[in-house]
């Protein structure tokens, strides 16, 4: 398990660093985040899930200007070693999905606190790189930068680990103690996710023109889906 | 005086380090380390043997910057002829400050409306869609589609800015992104509307009644249309998920 917890705190660290300060490929999105989680817990599957259902939740809140949006990227961790450990125990069910989905936002909460406090270090670091520049040292500013990219990682990597532990405490400890009964009442709750996530998509592409189409789309795609699973 | 230009390693250095605009992001002075360390192998090139100068040039870099990352390559690249020119004393240095201020907030705008308000939407659709058929494919669709629009504009833009400034505006006219921005809406509006019937279409077929089925749709389309209101009256994500919590809690406890 330890080596497990190392990997997830070296791919979290780098998925971090693909948030903010380096390269932004997108790596650090909740479907890759949570698949990837899920496979270092043993269920990439289990992981991927999750992830599917996290990658549009949060997805209007911009990283515009000064804002720092909440941390999808932590929530994903969380959500994917959980749900990795979880199928393997208890097994996937609509319950514990919905359960491990609806305690990802205290992680998304408190990866932004983090976030933000690395982003106030950095104003310290950006600080010191001008007073050396001003001495003469050039080659400061590579070292203000480098140190900029430490602290994202680190932190990265602290969260990584932080929060994998989190599921898979939760998904160990807390979700059996759940009966099947208690599960299905939780699962009632699974339609309104996917839903919170398609009003971020729609919010975000919301204009004249797209608002008819959202619900046209929406209303064909439901028919289709009933048709053809009635039909099978 | 004559200035050496940019070689093509220290083109590619910049290129390089351009992916690190945000390395140092900081609540004072935002981008700005990110943008000096970018700039630096160019200044370094410039100013060889004018140590003073390359000082004040970094100086002129550290100030503050920010702007979508992908659209700072244009910045950049622009940044990096005129300091060429100020170098070779053809340009006032205060030039420089002006262009950037000039154009960061507005490409930062343009590029915040693409990549944050239309690409990456489309993108994150399109994969949690095709993660319902395969985990991978709807990895490889997010990363994809993403990309290919992403590394095009750094590339492209990087390009133009290298050209000077009327190159840079010259190819902000052509990119055409606000038209861009809105296609991709589209796309993202289609998607997102596929994604919300796949799941609500999902948990209608377990009613096995098609009357049912109708009113779990309308509840669908109420409960978009809810949280889209709670959205624009600032509710946060994570707020309406605590909330929804809190209901689960109660079921549980009844």
């Amino acid at each position: 398990m330890a080596f497990r917890f190392a990997l997830a705190a070296l791919l979290g660290s780098l998925c971090y660093l693909d948030r903010t300060a380096a390269f932004q490929l997108m790596l650090h999105r909740p479907l890759v985040v949570a698949t990837l989680m899920g496979a270092v817990f043993g269920n990439f599957a289990a992981g991927a899930q999750v992830g599917a259902v996290l990658e549009l939740l949060y997805i209007a809140r911009l990283p515009v200007g000064a804002s720092v949006p909440p941390d999808d990227t932590g929530a994903a961790i969380f959500a994917g070693a959980a749900a990795a450990v979880a199928s393997s125990s208890i097994g996937l069910d609509g319950g514990s999905f919905t359960a491990l989905l609806l305690f990802t936002f205290p992680f998304a909460e408190l990866g932004r606190i983090a976030d933000r406090h690395v982003r106030k270090v950095n104003g310290r670091v950006a600080h010191l790189t001008a007073e050396a520049v001003d001495r003469g040292d050039l080659r400061a500013v590579e070292h203000g930068l480098l140190a900029g990219l430490t602290l994202f990682a680190l932190s990265g990597a602290l969260l990584a680990l932080a929060f994998s532990g989190v599921g898979v405490a939760v998904a160990k400890l807390l979700l059996p103690r759940f009966g099947p009964g208690s599960r299905l009442e939780f699962s009632a709750l699974l339609p309104a996710l996917p839903l919170l996530g398609a009003a971020s998509v729609y919010s975000c592409s919301r204009t004249e023109r797209t608002s008819a189409l959202f619900f046209l789309t929406m209303g064909a795609v439901f028919a289709a889906t009933v048709f053809f699973r009635w039909a099978a | 005086m004559t200035v050496p230009t940019l070689s093509a390693a220290g083109r590619r250095s910049v290129w390089r380090r351009q992916f690190l605009l945000q390395g140092c992001w900081n609540f004072e002075g935002m981008q700005n380390v990110g943008f000096a360390y970018a700039i630096l192998p160019a200044l370094r090139e410039f100013y060889a043997g004018r140590p003073e100068e390359a000082l004040k040039a970094v100086k002129r870099h550290l100030e503050f910057f920010n702007t979508q990352p992908a659209m700072g390559t244009v910045i950049l690249g622009a940044a990096v002829r005129l300091e060429e020119r100020v170098a070779a004393g053809e340009a006032d240095p205060r030039a420089i400050g002006t262009f950037k201020v000039g154009l960061m907030g507005s490409l930062g705008a343009i590029g915040d409306a693409f990549f944050w308000g239309a690409l990456r939407p489309t993108a994150s659709a399109a994969g949690a869609i095709l993660a319902l058929l395969h985990p991978l494919a709807g990895i490889v669709a997010l990363l994809a589609l993403y990309n290919a629009n992403h590394l095009l504009v750094r590339f492209r833009g990087f390009s133009a800015g290298m050209q000077g400034q009327e190159g840079a505006v010259a190819w902000l006219k052509a990119a055409g992104l606000s038209g861009k921005t809105e296609d991709r809406k589209l796309a993202a509006a289609v998607l997102g509307g596929a994604y919300a019937g796949a799941y609500a279409g999902r948990h209608a077929v377990l009613g096995g009644d098609v009357f049912l089925a109708i009113l779990l749709f309308v509840l669908g389309v109420v409960m978009v249309r809810l949280f889209t209101a709670l959205f624009r009256k600032g509710v946060s994500p994570s707020e309406i998920l605590g909330v929804l919590l809190v209901v689960g809690v109660l079921i549980l406890w009844d």
